[in-house]
């Protein structure tokens, strides 16, 4: 268990790490986004290369962040029920899911995006609009974004299983980090103070 | 059993969905999980094809491409970035100070800032924590009746979800395969009105109890004459700018919502910068949480992808069809069983769960009735703002009591909240008898035509009349409406014409 445990915090790390680069890019995609809006209107210029690209990187953002907000236990539930058990019980529910739901789904897209990716590759695929982008790096951001997906999904496991067994603290518990609605109200009350 | 189970799989499938769903492990996994498990079923008795699977790829890559879901990032980090700005807090002191000597005066600015933020920040949450720590207790101080305060409070909030750019009209435009810019169109007018419905209560709370809203005296203004006046333009400069830039664009036709949203949110880092608001703490958290919330959303619209290849594939929409279609009062009928279905759901669902599970459901039966689905989009973002407002569990309230002081009891809140969410279902009964508030906001002709949704959607919204062909952005001429089209919808969309044609 405990060489488990050191691998699920491998990954995490790994999550992590990707989660806190993948951010960038909703800055990154704004701006190609306004850049090329603007100059649309202004010197009449467009290309297909800056419309592409921003859904090449909206497609990185949401398939690398799959696993990051995994993690972060962010994908939305319904709580009805779950929310008035026990933390134990709910590690359960979560052990359930990842097994039964998580898993499968994840492998079974990432097994079928990947001779897509590689019929792209080997024709070398091209966006079929003019002056468009290479289109087989966006294919392979789907079976890469469900893979890193599946590695979260066994290092919850791991962690929800440790937490029954006593061996790692509550997985789900919240962080001491204020949620941005938190910092909101922090900053107008710090704002009011000074004023 | 198996002959059971062939004649009732689009049944079963959607009760089992309900039970993966209730389990409370993420939706996007359940439902993804409940399309994949069931498809396996489905091919072991033969119902579905061995190659089902096939196209789930596809699917991945239509969610991939898709121009209008690239809004949902530009619109929330705009808004992030905007609650922190001060722009909000500004507004809400100058206005505040500007009505406040009039009786109801306070919380007639609160509605008034709280439609001008819907129209920028479009945060529900932002909204409601920023009048509840700045006006809130202004309101009090001045006694106010807590409950209309609260009430006033968390109602404006809610304008965020109907008063363009709002998220769930992004979504409700996606799911009814309809263009964003006519949703935002549609729902410009109702949203005001719902406004002046709220104003409407204030000023006859103000007339017949005028002790729950009582005027400032003078001497709460710091800034007087000239100087007040000078500071309420002032301060009103940057959120009409933004809306400009964002909603003027794209009313105008000259941008696509979703240039729209990345200008907007270009132009909120800079307002931001200019006001010296802007580290790079807040940067990374803005980002951090538009990363995520994109991420849940999308991955709910994978799951709903996933579910429905299945689901369809069982001819699950036609079961839905029929049971809804058979209902007495035909289209009214089912408008007014929809909107009760979907009040109720909304007190244990999201606006995001609704939007990509029930909406995709409801879309086809509305428009096989002859439903302008641009009407029935508003309609029921109309009825799912509500559930942000309703006791106990609407989020508005929830945040609201986050910040409010202790002197403010929680059923002040509840009960404060209650005439509101009269107010909001006052307004969809007028919106199901009067299409005209959403249909006369549009300008070409909306009559629902089955071939219409493909053809529209690549023109419409990018204003190609109003722009010189030169302008257009090259994509829209070179994607054919088709690539952009979910295969499902179309097939159900070509199934339907076959019936029709009958």
């Amino acid at each position: 268990m405990n060489s488990l445990l050191k691998l699920s915090s491998l990954i995490d790390g790994l999550t992590e790490r990707i989660g806190k680069a993948i951010i960038w890019l909703v800055l990154v995609v704004t701006l190609i986004g306004a850049g090329n809006a603007v100059m649309r209107y202004t010197i009449n210029y467009s290309s297909n290369a800056f419309l592409e690209i921003q859904w090449y990187l909206f497609s990185a953002i949401f398939l690398f962040g799959a696993g990051y907000t995994l993690k972060r236990n962010e994908h939305v539930r319904i709580d009805l029920i779950a929310g008035r058990l026990s933390r134990r019980s709910q590690a359960w529910i979560d052990i359930f899911g990842i097994i039964f739901f998580l898993l499968p789904m994840a492998i079974a897209v990432m097994y079928l995006s990947w001779p897509i990716f590689l019929l792209a590759l080997h024709n070398n695929e091209q966006s079929s609009n003019a002056g468009g982008l290479v289109v087989w790096p966006v294919r392979l951001l789907v079976p890469i974004g469900f893979f890193l997906l599946v590695i979260q999904g066994f290092s919850e496991l791991i962690k929800r299983i440790g937490f029954l067994q006593g061996k790692c603290p509550d997985p789900t518990a919240k962080t001491h980090q204020p949620t941005p609605e938190e910092e909101l109200a922090l900053a107008i009350k710090a704002q009011k103070g000074e004023l | 059993m198996t002959e059971f189970l062939i004649a009732n799989m689009a049944p079963i499938i959607f009760a089992s969905m309900v039970v993966f769903l209730l389990v409370g492990f993420p939706v996007s996994f359940a439902l993804a999980a409940n399309g994949i498990f069931f498809g396996f079923v489905g091919i072991e008795l033969g119902l579905l094809g061995p190659q089902l699977f096939q196209a789930l790829p596809d699917r991945i890559f239509g969610i991939m491409n898709n121009d209008t879901l690239l809004a949902i990032p530009f619109f929330t980090f705009m808004g992030l970035i905007l609650e922190r700005s001060g722009m909000a807090e500004d507004l809400l002191d100058t206005i505040g100070q500007l009505f406040g000597p009039l009786r109801g005066g306070l919380a007639l600015a609160v509605i008034f800032v709280g439609a001008l933020l819907a129209a920028t920040t479009g945060v529900v949450a932002a909204s409601v924590i920023s009048m509840g720590l700045i006006s809130l207790p202004i309101m009090l101080r001045y006694g106010y009746d807590k409950k209309l305060a609260s009430g006033v409070i968390a109602a404006s909030g809610t304008l965020a979800q109907i008063i363009p750019p709002s998220l769930v009209l992004i979504i409700m435009a996606d799911q009814l395969g309809k263009s964003v810019g006519d949703m935002y169109k549609g729902a410009f007018l109702p949203g005001m009105t719902l406004t002046a419905f709220y104003v409407g209560y204030v000023v006859l709370v103000a007339i017949f109890r005028p002790r729950w809203a009582p005027a400032l005296p003078l001497e709460a203004r710091t800034l007087r004459g000239g100087k007040l006046l000078l500071r309420v333009l002032t301060t009103l400069v940057p959120p009409l700018l933004l809306i400009f830039l964002v909603l003027g664009t794209i009313f105008l036709g000259i941008a696509t919502p979703t240039e729209g949203g990345a200008m907007g949110a270009t132009g909120a880092l800079i307002m931001a910068l200019a006001r010296r608001r802007l580290s790079w703490k807040l940067l990374r958290q803005a980002m951090d949480t538009t990363a995520k919330l994109t991420t849940f959303v999308v991955f709910i619209l994978v799951g709903a992808r996933v579910f429905s290849l299945t689901f369809y594939g069982v001819d699950g929409h036609k079961w839905v069809e029929h049971l809804l279609t058979g209902l007495p009062g035909g289209e009214i009928g089912f408008l007014i069983v929809v909107n009760v279905l979907v009040f109720l759901l909304a007190f244990f669902l999201d606006f995001f769960e609704l939007s990509f599970i029930v909406v995709p459901l409801l879309g086809p039966v509305a428009q096989a009735l002859g439903i302008d689905l641009i009407w029935f989009g508003v309609l029921l973002a109309v009825n799912m703002q509500t559930s942000f407002m309703h006791p106990p569990f609407g989020f508005a309230l929830f945040y609201l009591r986050s910040v409010a002081p202790a002197s403010v009891k929680t059923t002040d809140i509840y009960w404060g909240a209650i005439p509101f969410v009269c107010i909001q279902i006052i307004m969809v009964g007028i919106l199901i008898f009067f299409p005209q508030l959403v249909t006369f906001g549009l300008d070409q002709d909306e009559k629902v035509d089955l071939d219409s949704v493909q053809i529209e959607m690549p023109t419409s919204d990018y204003g190609a009349p109003a722009t010189p062909a030169g302008f257009e952005s090259p994509k829209e001429a070179a994607v054919s409406p088709a690539d952009s089209e979910d295969a499902a919808s179309k097939a159900v969309r070509d199934a339907m014409k076959q019936d029709q044609a009958k």
